[in-house]
């Protein structure tokens, strides 16, 4: 299954993984926040999936958006979430989101997918 | 733009391009901090605000209580002598009964009443022979007579409020003496000096604290045990912790269950004359 919504491109494959990935120079607003969890609540039909998100196209991510991501309905939407964090810039606003923003869900950081997966798996 | 941080200036960010490379990301990671820090600083500040309204609405409320208080305490004691009920009576029970819960209502008020003013920045200290401190608290609430109380080394001058210190002396004594499950209470009182600060342990040979419950005890209205029949309204050490951290002291608890405890406070050494309990200068 795929969608994309102005700024995200989402996939759900067979494997029941999310994958999603932004467009270059992606900033992430609250909306932009939002609309994605609805995109993918619906992807995986309300039932928490895990969720490998690259992060390595994303310029700037809102404090509203960081917080909405480490809230209750982004945890009810996924069971795990590894973020692919590529470039210095993900990588800081990963680092913030870890730390600062503490997201209910199991989350961590990768630099490749192919680790992200292997983490989602287990 | 970290200057203006540092006065808690919030408004300048820097502009990022899109080359996604180290340098947009120190500066979108100097911005999110700046928006981190600013939303602390309002959430702080509106905190303060509500705690500042909370505490004046407790000291109102305790003080105004008061006076309420004291007349059912008269009232009481007139009716007493009016109907002069035989002792051992139901209704002379019921008068006992109507005097203590009174009597607790008071205490709990007064308890509420300190707690709120716990917190006063601008209370005039000086110096104080902590012997003289602990042993006058001693004689007036006659202590002797519940526990054996030993002071083990000279304790040293100290810069603080008097009735504070008397107030923390006080509370301590007094929870030794009332939870003490022991025929005889014995309490040994010690001073230790450091660089920077004296440190005063109260020691007692009583049930002892839980681990689990160290940090309980010091929490406003908590009662460890709620079926306990001794008379506590749980804010006694929520003061004394209230008043040492206003002052930027410690207070803390070490114990092993059935094997008494011992409750630490620092005081720092500090010359007299230097204004206020808070530091600040009148």
């Amino acid at each position: 299954m795929y969608r994309e919504s102005a700024k995200i491109k989402f996939t759900f494959g067979p494997d029941h993984i999310l994958y999603t990935e932004c467009i270059p120079n992606t900033i992430m607003t609250l909306e932009d926040g939002k609309e994605s969890t609805r995109i993918s609540a619906e992807m995986v039909n309300y039932e928490p999936r895990p969720l490998l998100c690259d992060l390595t196209h994303v310029v700037s991510m809102t404090q509203e958006c960081r917080k909405h991501f480490a809230g209750p309905e982004h945890a009810a939407t996924f069971s795990k979430c590894a973020l692919i964090v590529n470039s210095p810039v993900s990588r800081l606003i990963g680092n913030f989101f870890l730390g600062l923003n503490k997201p209910l869900k199991p989350t961590r950081l990768f630099k490749s997918k192919e680790e992200g997966l292997k983490w989602l798996n287990e | 733009m970290i200057g203006r941080v540092a006065a808690l200036d919030f408004s300048k960010t820097l502009s990022i391009s899109d080359k996604n490379d180290m340098i947009d990301a120190i500066g979108l990671g100097l911005n999110m901090l700046s928006e981190e820090l600013n939303t602390n600083v309002v959430e702080r500040s509106k905190l303060d605000t509500v705690n500042s309204k909370l505490e004046k609405f407790a000291y109102t409320t305790a003080h105004d209580l008061r006076s309420p208080l004291n007349s059912i305490t008269g009232l009481v004691t007139l009716l007493e002598l009016t109907i002069n009920p035989e002792e051992n009576s139901e209704v002379h029970q019921y008068v006992v009964r109507l005097k203590k819960t009174t009597e607790q209502m008071k205490n709990l008020v007064q308890g509420i009443l300190e707690y709120s003013i716990a917190d006063t920045s601008s209370i005039e200290k000086q110096e104080i022979d902590l012997n003289e401190v602990f042993k006058e608290v001693i004689e007036i609430d006659q202590l002797s007579d519940c526990a054996i109380i030993k002071i083990e080394n000279t304790l040293p001058k100290v810069v603080f409020n008097r009735s504070t210190m008397d107030q923390i002396i006080r509370n301590l004594l007094s929870n030794a003496i009332k939870y003490s499950d022991k025929k005889n209470c014995e309490i040994t009182i010690r001073a230790k000096e450091a660089d920077d600060h004296v440190l005063i342990s109260i020691c007692d040979n009583g049930p002892g604290i839980a681990k689990e419950n160290q940090e309980k005890i010091f929490e406003l209205f908590n009662k460890i045990d709620n079926e306990s029949k001794i008379d506590s309204h749980g804010i006694g050490l929520a003061t004394v912790k209230s008043v040492l951290e206003a002052v930027g002291e410690k207070i803390w608890v070490e114990s092993t269950l059935n094997e008494g405890a011992t409750f630490c406070f620092t005081l720092k050494k500090e010359k007299q004359g230097k204004g206020t309990l808070s530091g600040q200068s009148k």
